[in-house]
């Protein structure tokens, strides 16, 4: 089972601080790839008070980490083990294994949306050779283009090794989610970021629970959140994408 | 007797690592715990009929039968478990398939109970396969997982383009009347499906997944509130799954609802998924006949027939 290993002093060193300071880039969920446009399902999750205060909003941003780390974690890391020694059929492997698995139109449209923009900013501001192909393939529809990939892709040219890369994905749910809820439900942000410091500490249990599951093992099992997803796409009033 | 190579394969599954013991009855696998079951349905004299049918206990099916009075040409069989439900040790072996044109039906005598177990787990494999323009529903009771029980089962759907199969899971969150620890009681429950068009590609995966101690599990998103869920593929043409989806709203009601339901689109036009979740079966059991009703008469223009008294 692949690991990060654990660095030299001198290599961490290296690296520098520039590799901390991009990696912060990318995680920033200010960072323009739509994001702002999505919810993950909490605008349905409040509609229908399966979420309605800060303890239920607590409980859905758990759930929805867990529920990205068993399906998008597991591929992030797959795709992010094979795009850092180029191979790019095993990107491509993960991708549509990942795409096959998203049920729920919405939510297809928010990782495809978010999978090509991400890939479409990364190559405005720098040269990332693997992902300019991967974006060329999505545009030739030879791959479907999910987000966690196109991270998995970035991240490896970075350097980042494949925990960071799992950090900043999980990062980026909780806070996509807990931005919607501040324009969403009677919360301040005080208590978004205490959702979000506590939904952290969980990152590396899960990291610790999927880094060894095969694609094929891939998993899901959230039924209210399922039913969520479908709701979505049947309301009339409605602020985000999802 | 030799054990297949698919439920060899699950046997090597991670999540039944911890779960290697052998029972202190019949060894796991042993002759009369690996029960087989292949049926094939095809188009005789101008009448869908089961014309293949090969079983070996502990399952069993009799004879297809016409008594579908809304849909009189649909051969239905019931899978019968002669050991009264999935024991530790066993592995079931379930083959299905309809050549081009032919319908039908296969259901379950019951609830599907998986018994305790100290020792071991039970295995399911399942292939079902359908020719051009082959409609099949599949659709079994309810499945029981008991306390402490552990199942793992793997369905490789291989379905042509113009073909409909209307094929799902309705799980209990254990015996809830019978004992307070009982509600995700069990120590294992693993279901993937994996769906593919006859020239290898793959349309959709799922794998359900719930382990003991799942922290998650009473969350409101996940849950709270229910005990009995479900989740029904139509894996149908897109025309008719949009067909199909214009009719089934979503089923969300705001106070204390006795059931939720909605329908999404399956990745790669593959069709789409009912996901439903109830306080008793019969409440999700309604949700599911809803969908079920919809799909039957968008894509054969029949409807269902009454539901029994006894149901």
């Amino acid at each position: 089972m692949p690991r990060a290993k654990a660095k030299p002093e001198g290599q961490r060193a290296a690296r520098g601080m520039a590799h901390l300071a991009r990696l912060m880039q990318f995680a920033d969920s200010t960072l323009p790839i739509g994001s702002f446009a999505f919810s993950n399902g909490l605008e349905s999750a409040l509609q229908t008070t399966v979420v309605s205060d800060t303890a239920s909003l607590r409980d859905f941003v758990e759930v929805a980490m867990r529920q990205a780390s068993r399906t998008d974690g597991v591929a992030l890391l797959h795709a992010h083990r094979a795009a850092a020694v180029c191979d790019y059929a095993t990107v491509l492997a993960a991708d549509s294994e990942l795409a096959c698995r998203r049920v729920g139109e919405e939510q297809q449209t928010m990782t495809l949306r978010m999978g090509k923009k991400f890939a479409e900013l990364a190559l405005k501001i720098s040269s990332f050779p693997m992902l300019e192909r991967w974006l060329g393939d999505i545009r030739a529809e030879a791959t479907p283009g999910c987000y966690p990939v196109g991270q998995a892709i970035a991240f490896a040219q970075l350097g980042a090794d494949e925990a960071e890369a799992f950090v900043v994905h999980q990062y980026g749910v909780a806070s996509m989610i807990l931005s919607a809820a501040l324009r969403l439900m009677r919360i301040d942000h005080l208590d978004t970021q205490r959702i979000l410091f506590g939904a952290l500490q969980h990152v590396q249990a899960e990291y610790g629970a999927v880094r060894g599951l095969s694609l094929g093992e891939m998993s899901v099992f959230a039924p209210v959140f399922d039913v969520l997803v479908a709701h979505h796409t049947t309301t009339h009033v409605r602020l985000f994408m999802n | 007797m030799a054990l297949h190579e698919q439920l060899r394969q699950l046997d090597g599954a991670k999540e039944l690592r911890g779960f290697q013991t052998e029972p202190a009855q019949m060894r796991a696998a042993a002759p009369g715990k690996i029960g087989e079951l292949r049926l094939g349905f095809s188009v005789r004299h101008g009448r869908s009929v089961l014309h293949d049918l090969y079983r070996m206990a502990p399952l069993l099916v009799q004879q297809a039968l016409y008594w579908d009075e809304a849909m009189p040409e649909l051969p239905i069989c019931a899978i019968i478990s002669v050991g009264g439900g999935i024991l530790q040790g066993d592995r079931y072996k379930i083959d299905i398939r309809l050549e081009e044109g032919a319908c039908a039906q296969v259901n379950t005598q019951s609830a599907n109970r998986i018994h305790r177990m100290d020792a071991n787990y039970a295995s399911q494999h399942q292939t079902v396969t359908l020719a051009p323009n082959a409609y099949l529903e599949y659709l079994p009771d309810f499945t029981i997982p008991y306390r402490g029980s552990r199942f793992i089962s793997q369905t490789d759907i291989v379905i042509a383009g113009d073909a409909t199969l209307l094929y799902g899971e309705m799980l209990m969150t254990g015996r809830k009347h019978h004992h307070a620890d009982e509600r995700f009681g069990l120590d294992l429950l693993s279901m993937a499906v994996s769906v593919r068009r006859p020239d290898g590609r793959k349309l959709f995966a799922e794998k359900i997944l719930i382990e003991k101690d799942d922290v998650t599990a009473g969350h409101a998103a996940v849950m709270k509130g229910f005990d009995a869920f479900a989740s029904i593929m139509c894996i149908t043409p897109p025309d008719a799954a949009a067909r199909i989806k214009a009719r089934c709203g979503t089923n969300f009601p705001a106070d204390a609802p006795r059931a939720i339901s909605g329908v999404s689109r399956l990745p790669n036009g593959a069709g789409l998924v009912l996901r439903a979740a109830g306080v008793e079966s019969y409440d999700v059991r309604r949700e599911v006949r809803r969908f079920w009703k919809a799909v039957r008469e968008e894509v054969r223009g029949r409807t269902l027939p009454e539901e029994f008294l006894w149901r």
